[in-house]
This record gives structure tokens, C-alpha cells and sequence, in this order.
């Protein structure tokens, strides 16, 4: 950032979203003072302009003070932090045997490239030629274990000759050479006039956690210093550090996903941030498969048959901001829980870890619904036994603020926006192991302004009104033990709250939904439509 | 929908005659996304497969139906011995290579270098093989053996969504209006050589009836999933046949779930009836010589509904709404469209486009 500026813009530049945020400084600190996102292709500009406008119009004075000019040639001057959205690229994961295969693939899925696996043992060369010559293959990741195992050991030449002839042809090639596939580089350096390079790689077995190196050496191949879903770890790094809290971060869009879970410094100790971005993840893969279409009709509250939904989902891809209004939002909030569960289940080194403090959703897949319904459509797909705070990154700032190169100045940032950047959703009790068809307990509710006392129903979805910015203290005695972090039954939990207030959520971990299609939609439908006021209207 | 809640435009909004020449445009017309209805610069992208052989160099003028490429059918790999040199992607031919004289009953006296390994080439090699003839006319830019070939058209290009089929030319006719849907039973064998428009969808069966037919290309605005499915197994089917159908395409302008041809494409499309073009596989596009077409840009102020009920209509700009509620308890950034002389109705913003 430019020395001491009195206001800039934070942009998120995604694949289907234009998101721009105008940051200024007021009584000392960083404010958020206007957002608008928009989908991708509107005049940044323009878009920028609108929000001076807006700002200026409702806050004449403040404008003033900082000198804001509502005009579009003043807003264009302001300093900028970018976060750019960089469309997946194919990345062929080549390995002699299925065995030695299957730790590059998981590397690999996890750092955000679109995987194309194939083993020597199953394609013939000409199959594997083909592969590496499409013009949608943007790198090359070729790896066998250290040493190469016995079955491996004897394919190694011939598969190095392979990939090498198709370097010669294609010198774009990024090529990335693992584990015992290094003893191989001389073959690729004779390959000609390479315009990428020839990257050595440690094996996808090495590291602590096991791949840890090859993802991130994986991660810097693919994209950027300002790529939005690498600077959003960052943001939620910072995020940990200001707040002084374990945070989950889940940023979802079209092409692509990342669970960030990071811990906070404290003192010499360095906080700890875990991160995957899986390109499987997206909102709408490139091609609905007959999993994907069955995961969202799981979740939907619509009655359709498979066919329409894969020609829906497929025109969601085209026209990620299409056709919202109605049913539209409902259903890309489906699309939304299936694109997390599938997140999800990528990630379970990320779910193994201690459950969160505060997690913050993010992403243009959540910016058509209310909040309150994205509170419920993310309890329905991360499900820990476990109490957390739910908030959203409604201005798009957590990646922008990411591309922010000295981290002190990072957390600084954070810190001072913390209470802008972050819409608080509300708070999510999970207990587990309640038992059906008897009642559960007693909870009763303690705030400045809030009490509250209802019987617990195993099962059920109760919703206690909390509004943002109150906490209060939530006391649970449950008839029977059950897991809430710990094992107890009687348990006092602060929460904050937000726009859904406190959801106590006493199904089950993880969600189990009737296998008939209509009582399914309708339990879906009855608990949306507790937290989406004005769904009918 | 909100387009049926009367909106009351703001009151300069109404005095003011929207549809004069030169009447003002009010602001947020920025806020739109834009994009582009004909690119008058395509490069089309015709993909080989490792062992096809282009016939063609950079640089080289090709012209409707000239021969690029010749591809494979059923490509195997055979192995020589490493004697002669040679480079991945070079071609290679046995009487080169051996100095022996043509062996007639040599099933692969020719192919292409893969890879070499242990003294030995593997080279890919077939049969027989299938001409690839070029779509439209235009200048070779670039050859790549094995991964494809660039030519830059010497036209113009409406865009698609989606092709399928193989890349081909003929003469446009309009089958149905925008909205129309074309059956198996419509279909007129004097169609025969023919690009059809035939409106808001077409189904599997008659894709493989037009194909049959001897028509050759389908423009339309959308295809459900199923059909595509149905209709790519057909092609499947079809092209592993010894007997080859002349070129067959398709191309999707809009996407899967039924709607009309929008109406700025239709009217392109429409002043193209009875001209030569080509469909394209990579862009999904429909070619033109755009010589002799007139291709008028919107008036300015014109935005073009892409998505919700109203989708295929053309209006008029009116101003922003700013943030407005919208069924399902939304509340999305939207703008005033004025279609025709009725009152302005608010549209979420992400449902509109302008075309430059």
C-alpha cells in the first residue's frame, strides 16, 4: 500500500464475481465505508464510482473529511489491493504405477489444479501422449516414490522418455519431476528450448504433514502472490492473530474452493494455518457428473427431475449471477451445500484438527441469500460436535487484505476491520450423540437483553433470537451425556449474536436426512423457510 | 418476477421521451456486464491427435473445403529401431528409414515419432485415414503435430455456448422463429446441405434425423443435457462406422434450459438467411463473410435481458434502481428497463447485458 493514504479500494476479482470495497480511515482506524459486488464483466470503474456515489450521498461530511470526490476520475486514482481469481488449470499427474499415482493425485487436488491422473500401468503411451498434448494440460507433474519401489523402478526410463518427447513438443509445459522421478531431469534438459522450467520436487510422501513441500510447491507453480484464494488463507491467518482466535475460513466460488484453519500466534509460538484449495470444490463443476447432481438434489427443495437439474446446473455454470430471483437463490444455496460437503470431505486432515472458534464463509456463491439461511446452509454441511461463531465476509475484504505483503501491517489492518469485515451470522451449538425420541434437556439463555429457556428436542433446529453485536451465555443440561467439545452434560457456552441469532442444532453429526425425496424436501424446506423471511413472497 | 410490479419511474424519467434520438441515457449503464455479438477477428482451433498429419504450413491461404489434416482411424503404436534420428512429433516413413523399397502388404509404411526409449522409436501409425477439410477460409497461423492447427478467419463470428459434432459450412436457413422448437417430423430433405436456425430447442432424435438427412449444421438456442447426451452417443455410434456422413455440427448460443434465440442474434442471424457459414468447434461460433451484411450496433442505451422470465427481450435503459426486493426475499442490485412505450420495470442487474 501506498504511504498513509486517507482511503483505498479492496477488490476481489473473481471468475463470476466483481466484488470492490471502499476502505477509508476514520478517528484513527480503518472503516469499511461502502461494498458492492456484481458479476464479472461490469465496468470496474463504473462500479467503483457507484460506490464513492453512494457513500458520498449518505455520509456528505465524512466524504469530505477524507476528501472523497464522488467522481469517477477521483475514485480511479485511489491506492487498490487486488485479489485475482485465477481460473483452474489442468495439471496431468503422471506416475508408472496406480500406487505411487494416488499420493501425487491427493497433493495435487489439494493446491487448486484440475487433475488429470494416469498411470503407465493402466494407458498405453499413446493414450498417456494424448494426455500430455492436449492443450488444456498447463503442467506436468511426473513422481515415483524415494527410492523407486520395485515396480516402479523398471518403467521409469521409458515413462521419462514419454513426458520428455512431449515437453520437446509442447516447451510451454511446466514440468514438475518428484521423489525418484529426479534422477530423470538430464532427459528434460535436452529437450530443447523450454519456455517454462523444469522444477524438481520432493516426493509426495515427504514433509510433515506427509505432501506438505509438494503442495506448496504446487500452490507457487499455479498461481500468484495476488491470487485470491492463496491471499484468503493469508486474510484468515491475520484474522486468527488479530482476534486472538482459531478461525475457519471457506471461500467458495465457480471454479473453485479453500478451507483455510489457522491458530494465533501467541508470543514466540507461531500460529499455525492449514490450507487446501480443491478445484473439485467449485460451485458448478466444468461437468456435472451423476454424483453432483445427485448431492444437490440431496439438498434441494425443488422438485426436479434429474435431467432438468444437470441442464439447471450446467446453465448456473454459464450464468453464475443468472435468473436468482424466485427460486433461483434457493437453489444455488443447494448447489452451495453440496460444492462445501464436497470441500469437506476433500479436507479431513482440516476436520481432524480442533473444531474453530469463529468461521467466516466468503465467495460470490453466497452473496444472493440472506444471511441467516447462509448460516443454516453451512451448519448443514460443516458439522462439528462443537460450539462455533458463524460470520460472513459480506465486502469480499479477508482475500484483498491478504495480498498485503508485511504481515504485521496485515493483522494491523485486520484488526482495525474486524468488526466490518466480519457479518456476524451467529452462533452454532452442535451437540452429538443425543438420543432420539426422548427429550434432550433444558437450555436457557442469559443476555444483557436476551432470555431465553426451551426444552431441547433430539433432532430439531432451535433458533433463539440473538441479534448482532449482544452475547450472552447459553446453559445446557442435557438429560443424557453427549459430546459438546467434551464429554458432559451440563455445559455454559458464550455466544455471540448475529443475524440468525443462536441455532441449536440438535440433529444429527454428521446430518443424517430421510431417504424419501418429498419427506426429505419437506424437513429441508421446513428448517430454510425458519430462517429465510420472505421466501414466498 | 418482479417485471409484473408496476414501478413508477422517477418523474424526469417519465416527462422524458425515451425512445427520441439522442435523448440522454440515464447513469448505471456501466454497472451492466457487456459482451461482444460479433468478433471480427477468429482464430478457429481444430485439434489433432498424436499421428494425424496436417497438410497444411503457417502462413498458407486455405480456403471452404480444403484439405488440412489427414487423421487416424484407429491409431496403434509401432516400434522401429532408433537408427535414423529424428525428433518427437517429426513424420516418419519406412522406405526413408530403411532405404528398403515399398513393402505392399506393409500395414504402416508411415506414421509419426512419439518417443524414443532403449533404442528403439515408438511411432504412431494406421490404416487408413480421414480428411479433415477446412470449414471456412482463412490464413493458417499455426500447426502443432499432434495438438492441433490455428487458422484466422477471413470472417466474423456470432458466439455459442457449446458445439458438438464436427466443424462444418453451408447454406443458412431459418427453420422456426426465436421461439420455435424444430420436430423430426418438420425436418425437409430439401434442406439437404443446409445450416438451420431452428429457435429455442431441438431434441436428440431430430439432430440424428437432420444429420442422416444430409443437413449440415444445427444453430439453436439451447439444448437440454439429455439430448446432447443421446445425440453424442448417435455420433458416437456413427463414427465408428466405416461409412462417414459428411460433417454434421451443432451449435448452443445460450445454454440448456429452454429460452428463445435473443432477439439482437435472431435479427443477425435472420439478415445471414441464404449466405455460406461455418460452424466452429473451438470458438463455439457461427462463421459469416460479414461483407454485404449489415451489422448495426445497438442504439445507444439498448440492454438485452439474458436471464429470468423476460429473457430474449430488448429494452431500453431507464436508470438504476438501486438495491430492490425480488421474489424468494432478495434483495438484489437492479435497474429500470423500459421495454417498448410501457412504464420502466426493475430487472436485477445480473439479468441484463449490453452487446458491443
Amino acid at each position: 500500500m501506498t504511504d498513509d493514504p486517507k482511503a483505498f479500494f479492496a477488490l476481489d476479482l473473481g471468475t463470476a464475481t466483481t466484488s470492490a470495497a471502499l476502505v477509508g480511515r476514520v478517528a484513527g482506524r480503518w472503516r469499511l465505508l461502502g461494498a458492492l459486488s456484481l458479476p464479472a464483466g461490469v465496468g470496474l470503474d463504473s462500479l467503483l464510482a457507484t460506490i464513492v456515489a453512494r457513500f458520498a450521498t449518505v455520509d456528505p461530511e465524512l466524504a469530505d473529511d477524507l476528501g472523497i470526490e464522488a467522481t469517477a476520475e477521483a475514485a480511479t486514482a485511489w491506492p487498490r489491493l487486488t485479489a485475482r481469481s485465477t481460473a483452474p488449470t489442468t495439471l496431468a499427474v503422471i506416475a508408472a504405477t496406480e500406487r505411487g499415482l494416488e499420493p501425487l493425485v491427493r497433493a495435487a487436488e489439494r493446491t487448486g489444479w484440475r487433475v488429470r491422473p494416469a498411470a503407465a500401468e493402466r494407458l498405453d503411451p499413446l493414450a498417456m501422449t494424448s494426455i500430455l498434448l492436449d492443450h488444456e494440460v498447463t503442467a506436468v507433474l511426473l513422481g515415483a516414490s524415494t527410492p523407486p519401489s520395485g515396480d516402479e523402478r523398471g518403467s521409469l526410463g521409458e515413462l521419462a522418455a514419454l513426458v520428455a518427447a512431449a515437453a520437446f513438443r509442447r516447451p510451454e509445459l511446466t514440468i514438475l519431476l518428484a521423489g525418484g522421478m529426479v534422477e530423470q531431469a538430464p532427459r528434460f534438459e535436452a529437450t530443447g528450448e523450454r519456455v517454462s522450467g523444469v522444477l524438481r520436487a520432493p516426493a509426495a510422501t515427504a514433509g510433515s504433514p506427509p505432501g506438505a513441500p509438494l503442495r506448496e510447491l504446487l500452490h507457487r507453480a499455479r498461481a500468484g502472490r495476488d491470487e485470491s484464494r492463496l491471499s484468503f488463507s493469508r486474510g484468515i491467518a491475520a484474522l486468527a492473530d488479530a482476534l486472538d482466535r482459531k478461525v475457519e475460513g471457506i471461500e467458495l466460488g465457480i471454479d473453485g474452493a479453500v478451507r483455510v484453519h489457522a491458530t494465533p500466534r501467541h508470543g514466540d509460538v507461531e500460529g499455525t494455518v492449514h490450507a487446501a484449495t480443491l478445484a473439485t470444490a467449485g460451485l458448478v463443476p466444468l461437468e456435472p457428473d451423476e454424483a453432483t447432481v445427485d448431492r444437490v438434489l440431496g439438498w434441494s427443495t425443488v422438485r426436479l427431475d434429474r435431467h432438468r437439474m444437470r441442464d439447471r446446473l450446467r446453465d448456473l455454470r454459464l450464468m453464475p449471477w443468472g435468473d436468482t430471483a424466485g427460486d433461483g437463490a434457493p437453489f444455488r444455496l443447494a448447489a452451495a451445500r453440496a460444492a462445501v460437503a464436497r470441500l469437506v470431505a476433500g479436507t479431513p486432515e482440516i476436520s481432524a484438527l480442533p473444531p474453530p472458534d469463529l468461521l467466516v464463509v466468503s465467495g460470490g456463491a453466497w452473496a444472493v441469500a440472506p444471511g441467516p439461511a447462509v448460516a443454516l446452509a453451512v451448519s448443514d454441511v460443516v458439522r462439528r460436535a462443537a460450539a462455533c461463531q458463524l460470520a460472513w465476509d459480506h465486502a469480499r475484504l479477508v482475500a484483498p487484505i491478504g495480498t498485503i505483503e508485511d504481515e504485521a501491517e496485515r493483522v494491523a489492518v485486520v484488526a482495525d476491520l474486524a468488526d466490518d469485515l466480519l457479518l456476524p451470522l451467529g452462533s452454532v451449538v452442535m451437540p452429538q450423540g443425543m438420543r432420539p425420541g426422548r427429550a434432550g434437556g433444558r437450555l436457557v439463555v442469559h443476555g444483557p437483553a436476551t432470555a431465553a429457556e426451551l426444552e431441547l428436542v433430539p433432532g430439531g433446529l432451535e433458533l433463539v433470537d440473538l441479534p448482532p453485536g449482544e452475547r450472552a451465555v447459553a446453559e445446557f443440561q442435557f438429560k443424557d451425556p453427549v459430546r459438546l467439545g467434551t464429554r458432559g452434560r451440563h455445559f455454559a457456552v458464550e455466544v455471540a449474536g448475529g443475524l440468525g441469532g443462536l441455532l441449536v442444532d440438535l440433529r444429527d453429526v454428521p446430518l443424517r436426512l430421510p431417504d424419501r425425496p418429498d419427506r426429505r424436501r419437506e424437513l429441508l424446506s421446513a428448517w430454510q423457510h425458519a430462517l429465510w423471511a420472505g421466501m414466498d413472497g | 418476477m418482479s417485471e409484473t410490479m408496476v414501478q413508477r419511474p422517477p418523474d424526469a424519467e417519465r416527462r422524458a421521451s425515451p425512445n427520441a434520438p439522442g435523448a440522454r441515457i440515464p447513469p448505471g449503464l456501466d454497472l451492466i456486464p457487456h459482451r461482444t455479438l460479433v468478433e471480427h477477428t477468429v482464430d478457429a482451433w481444430l485439434p489433432l491427435r498424436p499421428g494425424d498429419r496436417a497438410r497444411v504450413s503457417p502462413g498458407d491461404a486455405v480456403t471452404l473445403g480444403a484439405p488440412l489434416a489427414e487423421r487416424l482411424r484407429l491409431p496403434k503404436i509401432v516400434e522401429v529401431p532408433a537408427r535414423f534420428g529424428g525428433r518427437p512429433g517429426e513424420r516418419w516413413a519406412r522406405t526413408v528409414a530403411s532405404g528398403a523399397s515399398s513393402n505392399r502388404r506393409d500395414p504402416h509404411p508411415a506414421g509419426e515419432l512419439l518417443f524414443e526409449s532403449n533404442g528403439r522409436w515408438r511411432i504412431v501409425a494406421a490404416e487408413h485415414h480421414d480428411i479433415i477439410e477446412s470449414p471456412l477460409a482463412g490464413i493458417v497461423r499455426e500447426v502443432r503435430p499432434g495438438i492441433g492447427l490455428s487458422i484466422r478467419a477471413a470472417g466474423a463470428a456470432l458466439g455459442g455456448v457449446l458445439a458438438l459434432g464436427d466443424p462444418t459450412h453451408g447454406r443458412l436457413e431459418i427453420a422456426t422463429d426465436a421461439d420455435g422448437e424444430l420436430r423430426p417430423r418438420s425436418l425437409d430433405v430439401g434442406s439437404a446441405g443446409a445450416i438451420l436456425v431452428v429457435g429455442a430447442r431441438i431434441d436428440a432424435e431430430a439432430l440424428t434425423r437432420a444429420r442422416a438427412m444430409g443437413i449440415r449444421g444445427i444453430i439453436v438456442a439451447t439444448l437440454p443435457g439429455k439430448d446432447r447426451r443421446d445425440f453424442l452417443a448417435s455420433e458416437g455410434r456413427q463414427r465408428a462406422g466405416l461409412h462417414r456422413l459428411p460433417p454434421f455440427g451443432v451449435v448452443v448460443l445460450h445454454g440448456s434450459q429452454r429460452r428463445p434465440i435473443a432477439s439482437a442474434a435472431m435479427g443477425l442471424l435472420q439478415r445471414l438467411a441464404g449466405k455460406e457459414v461455418a460452424i466452429l468447434g473451438g470458438p463455439p461460433s457461427v462463421v459469416f463473410d460479414p461483407a454485404g451484411v449489415v451489422l448495426e450496433p445497438d442504439p445507444p442505451g439498448t440492454v438485452h435481458v439474458r436471464s429470468g422470465p423476460l429473457a430474449g427481450r430488448t429494452g431500453r435503459w431507464a436508470g438504476l434502481a438501486g438495491p430492490r426486493r425480488f421474489p424468494g426475499g432478495l434483495h438484489l442490485e437492479a435497474g429500470f428497463v423500459r421495454f417498448g412505450d410501457e412504464w420502466p420495470v426493475p430487472i436485477p442487474l445480473a439479468d441484463l447485458e449490453r452487446l458491443v
